[in-house]
């Protein structure tokens, strides 16, 4: 039985760190000094995606989210596979409509010397003559921990006391980039509907979080592209798209060469359920840390909700 | 397409009557810079044709971008503004009227009226995809009072360079998100109609012949796709390893979804930087 632990944290500072997300290296380092040894060796921890605090309806599979809900300050029922990616990817396509939805869903900047931060909400204030006050929308952070299959019951669920008032990211000494635990709960990724994965005759892989190629980091391998990453059949849209970022461990900086996260190759492999169990608890180097985490798609499903209404036919 | 005017259609290959067409899309949306509904523009502008139907459906897909298809809903009631509400304003993204308008109404004689006619009124077309890919003033305008941060210079610029492909023969499918960068300083490298953004370090383009340029494919129906997309790309014009603001760009890239938004939030950071020097986005960061 495999568990993950879901978090979902609300920004109560400016942020300073990653913009991408906050790192999973950075939510470890956070947690792991608050709990005890047998925790801090055995937790993973993912990459924290940010997730603004604005109704929405579930798309891309997801099933156990009602249409016109409340999100980003509370975790839904994951029932389905796809429920656990409902706030893993930073497009956020179940933010409403009936508000600007990319004002909703950029992060507000603040301007601190000589560094952006991200603010902990954005107020959109209304014109003068009409009721009611400003709207805020608030931001959040969602992540996941899971732990090595021999203390999971032991470790998991995290006591909700350790996790309250994290903080991540540059000047946390200062006051930045606290979160406030939000909600919590625990799944069984046993116990989650595959069946649209089972259905599908061919997927794709999408790169939640970066695959890590190469690092510095004392001891890591080196990686090649996974070979059930059928990077040919890409080739008609142009090569990965790689960056390279850095992992620090206290006074050191470790460079890490990584395939960048939001891209999607065919999958290649024989047993796309196996994969997408593996995808969440992340492959490759530093998955401890957040990187390599991967969803599985059926092929013939797009990310864009939006080209099926357009191939569907429908009144511009 | 049956409403389109059968000489309005250009031949590809035929300069001629192919430069006609694309008069047409610098001018079509002259109705909005002036602050006015499709049904309340003018027939003429100094002397032009303006507020024309696109031919070869390429204002409905450009539209289709950057709003959601069916019937519009009001995004932010009671505003009822052209005027854009930037994104790139801080933490205090004032989403209301700001009182001043006269971006919205400008007269046929003013200052605003003399920056429209830069727009359109040459009959050189290449001329005027260069004054739409340098102007300020379209920038300040939504391309529909329903969807407040959408903006009407990249609109333009998306019905411009759909409408040249689609003349050449190309569909939708057919066409990639493009990149290019250069020094600051340098000439960026830019298509004719098919340029849809220049910035002072990199430009970005929609076409069907992306050559070795980083490109990522539209994908099969016009949408609201940019994060989709821009997320696709092998690679980026700029250089997130090494500078955080570049990252934060980024970021925020894969978070919009309307292409003329997107593309406007990219002018605007880039301004930011530009005013501000090589080294901090102080001056001009709140737009």
């Amino acid at each position: 039985m495999t568990r993950v632990q879901q978090l979902l944290f609300g920004v109560a500072s400016p942020y300073f760190g990653h913009p991408y997300f906050v790192t999973g290296h950075a939510l470890y380092a956070a947690i792991a000094r608050r709990v005890d040894a047998v925790t801090r060796r055995s937790i993973a921890v993912s990459h924290g995606v940010f997730v603004p605090c604005a109704y929405g309806s579930p798309v891309d599979g997801a099933v156990s989210v009602r249409p016109g809900s409340k999100l980003g300050d509370s975790l839904p029922a994951v029932e389905a596979y796809a429920d656990l990616f409902l706030y893993r990817d930073a497009a956020h396509r179940w933010v409403s409509a009936s508000r600007p939805r990319d004002a909703t869903n950029t992060h507000p900047l603040q301007q601190y010397r000589d560094r952006v931060a991200f603010a902990d909400a954005a107020l959109f204030s209304r014109p003068a003559d009409t009721e009611g006050a400003a709207r805020r929308v608030s931001w959040a952070v969602h992540c996941y921990v899971h732990a090595d299959d021999d203390v999971s019951d032991a470790v998991l669920p995290i006591s909700e006391d350790v996790l309250d008032g994290l903080r991540v990211g540059g000047g946390r000494n200062y006051g930045f980039g606290e979160l406030s635990l939000l909600d919590s709960q625990v799944i069984a990724l046993e116990d989650l509907d595959y069946s649209r994965l089972h259905a599908a005759d061919e997927h794709r892989v999408e790169l939640v979080t970066p695959y890590v190629t190469a690092s510095e980091f004392p001891g890591a391998d080196s990686q090649s592209v996974p070979w059930w990453w059928d990077v040919a059949g890409r080739a008609a849209t142009g090569g990965l798209r790689r960056r390279a970022t850095r992992l620090v461990k206290g006074e050191d900086v470790y460079d890490v060469e990584t395939i960048d996260h939001g891209q999607t190759v065919p999958y290649a492999g024989s047993d796309p359920v196996a994969t997408a169990r593996n995808g969440v608890t992340r492959v490759g180097t530093h998955s401890r840390y957040g990187f390599g985490e991967l969803r599985v798609r059926p092929a013939g499903t797009d990310r864009v909700p939006e080209r099926g209404e357009g191939r569907a036919g429908g009144d511009a | 397409m049956s409403d389109v005017p059968s000489e309005a259609l250009g031949a590809s290959g035929d300069a001629g009557s192919g430069d006609v067409s694309m008069l047409v899309a610098y001018r079509h949306d002259v109705h909005k810079l002036r602050g006015r509904s499709h049904g309340h523009g003018a027939e003429q502008f100094r002397g032009v044709r303006v507020n024309e139907s696109v031919p070869l459906g390429a204002d409905g897909d450009a539209a289709l971008l950057s709003r959601p298809r069916g019937r519009p809903r009001d995004t932010l009631p009671a505003r009822e503004s052209w005027r854009r509400v930037p994104l790139l304003a801080g933490a205090e993204a004032v989403l209301a009227d700001d009182g001043d308008d006269d971006v919205g109404d400008v007269g046929d004689a003013g200052a605003g009226g003399a920056a429209i006619a830069e727009l359109v009124v040459s009959d050189d077309s290449v001329a005027l995809h260069e004054a739409w890919l340098g102007a300020s003033v379209p920038a300040l305008v939504s391309e529909s009072v329903y969807f407040p941060t959408t903006s009407v210079k990249y609109h333009t610029l998306l019905v411009a360079a759909l409408l040249d492909n689609y003349r050449a023969g190309n569909a939708f499918e057919d066409l990639w998100l493009a990149v290019t960068s250069h020094e600051p300083g340098e000439v960026a490298t830019v298509v004719p109609h098919r340029t849809v953004l220049v910035t002072p370090w990199f430009a970005v383009h929609v076409t069907a012949e992306p050559g070795d340029w980083p490109a990522a494919r539209l994908g099969d129906v016009p949408a609201r796709s940019f994060a989709d997309v821009w997320t696709r790309l092998p690679d980026v014009p700029f250089d997130v390893d090494e500078q955080r603001r570049w990252r934060v760009l980024d970021a925020q890239l894969r978070r919009i979804r309307a292409w003329s938004t997107a593309l406007q939030y990219i002018e605007s950071f880039t301004a930011a930087l530009d005013s501000g020097g090589s080294g901090t986005p102080v001056a001009g960061w709140s737009v």
